[in-house]
């Protein structure tokens, strides 16, 4: 083992960490979005909606990530989308759009997933309560059924974030600068294939626990007020 | 008050409901035993519609409650409920789990509410508990509360359906009790139970189901002492008998 190489190119780890940070962060912004969005129309009564949420979230289950960053790579600027380059941006702006875009699509079918099991998965009766008490659905919904949703939800929602940063290590195949792709560059420059992907992971394992930590205790505290 | 005419419910080819009609005059305690599976809570349920009946009218108040536009959460704000299950809200306390639908639903503020549910925590005798978490409670506590819940909204009638079948032994005779003292007052309700205690004493008017039909109804002495129909008369005896 020899790290000899990391004054020199320590800068190119962090700028990648920068990027994987900012594609995880609107992927999982956009994807809890996404999934609110399909998650509502999975359970809803209208059967056009719910058609359209199924199949969405089925396709994107059922094919891999990687096939999915293409086509959307490859499918925007066929669809006439062009994202601008921006200079200040540093790494291909266009590329880094194509790669949340991706992300997102990817995460709100999983998100949506979740959500719905969230809901489903609190007793028949909490809706029936709120519901005699004169509730509107929407109501009950938002003030006694989603506050335990959440609560069910958060475990699984927390591994999907995890998830999403480690898998924005595949954004890396369309030329976006992040911890991967800087990762690989500073591989091919100092003829080391190990050190550089040993750094990568580290850089991998502290974001994805510092996510995880924060959610355990975040979760500790929901369950601690249910307690009184 | 209640007006209940050809009131069917099928699922799917399973008749559940057989063209029941009742009238439920103001203060009376209505009482509905029979067998499981005759059909009992289906009935109450549909009253508020938590179930669709498939054919029928249901008059409450003279607002035809089956028809399609009726503001469904306006009739229901006037008939409070009490699960067997009790179905309070885990994740609040028992003040919020009381003053939540009168504050979010009538509007009314947050003071008034809470004074409201800390004199019916009093009237159920259980003032100390307010900051408590539903799962603190013993089963009987949570049924009191979800009473007090379903009074806070000062609904002019209160369905139970099967209260105190979910509960231990030695609590069933709180939640009666608190019932009793509900009826007492000149609320009008109407009772699924197993308990013929209670549907003797306090009932005004019983009601017996059997396969989807009221096969019998009259005052409590009446169907007790002096049932009519055969099926009645088996099930009470078999009923009865328990009490050894």
């Amino acid at each position: 083992m020899n790290f000899d190489f990391l004054p020199k190119y320590y800068m190119l780890f962090l700028d990648g960490t920068k990027y994987t940070i900012l594609i995880a962060v609107f992927a999982v912004l956009f994807g809890i979005l996404l999934g609110i969005l399909f998650s509502l129309m999975r359970l809803s009564k209208v059967k056009v909606l719910n058609c359209i949420a199924t199949v969405y979230i089925e396709f994107v289950r059922g094919t891999p990530l990687l096939v999915q960053l293409y086509i959307i790579y490859f499918g925007l600027p066929k669809l006439g989308i062009n994202f601008p380059e921006i200079e200040a941006f540093g790494s291909s702006f266009p590329d880094v759009m194509a790669g949340i875009i991706a992300m997102s699509l990817n995460s709100g079918a999983y998100v949506a997933e979740i959500i719905r099991s969230g809901i489903q998965s609190v007793d028949k009766g909490q809706m029936e309560a709120a519901r005699s008490l004169g509730m509107g659905s929407s109501m009950a919904m938002r003030y006694v059924v989603l506050p335990q949703a959440i609560r069910n939800i958060l475990p699984a929602l927390g591994n999907e974030f995890v998830t999403i940063i480690k898998d924005s290590s595949i954004t890396s195949v369309i030329g976006i600068h992040e911890l991967m792709y800087n990762a690989d560059t500073v591989r091919g420059n100092t003829f080391r294939p190990f050190e550089p992907l040993i750094i990568a992971a580290l850089i991998y394992f502290v974001l994805t626990f510092t996510v995880s930590s924060l959610l355990h205790k975040f979760e500790r505290r929901l369950s601690l007020s249910d307690r009184g | 008050m209640i007006e209940v005419k050809n009131l069917n419910k099928d699922y799917g080819n399973l008749s559940v409901l057989k063209d029941i009609n009742v009238n439920i005059e103001k203060g009376e305690v209505v009482v509905i035993i029979g067998p499981s599976g005759a059909g009992k809570s289906t009935f109450l349920r549909c009253l508020n519609l938590l179930e669709t009946p498939t054919s029928g009218e249901i008059i409450f108040e003279g607002k035809n409650v089956t028809k399609k536009g009726t503001d469904i959460n306006k009739i229901r704000e006037k008939m409070g409920m009490v699960f067997q299950q009790f179905n309070l809200f885990p994740n609040m306390k028992v003040m919020d789990n009381i003053t939540l639908a009168p504050i979010k639903v009538k509007g009314q503020d947050e003071n008034s509410a809470k004074e409201t549910a800390h004199r019916l925590l009093k009237k159920i005798g259980l003032e100390d508990k307010s900051d408590a978490y539903p799962n603190q409670l013993s089963g009987g506590q949570k049924q009191r509360i979800a009473i007090a819940r379903a009074l806070a909204m000062s609904p002019d009638v209160m369905l139970f359906d099967e209260p105190t079948s979910a509960l231990d032994p030695e609590m069933v005779g709180e939640v009666l009790n608190v019932m009793k003292e509900l009826a007492g007052e000149g609320m009008t309700m109407v009772v699924v139970t197993h308990e013929m205690g209670f549907a003797r004493e306090v009932g005004s008017r019983i009601l017996f189901m059997d396969d989807g039909k009221i096969v019998e109804e009259g005052k409590p002495k009446d169907i007790f002492s002096n049932p009519k129909n055969p099926r009645t008369k088996d099930f009470l005896s078999k009923v009865l008998s328990n009490d050894f």
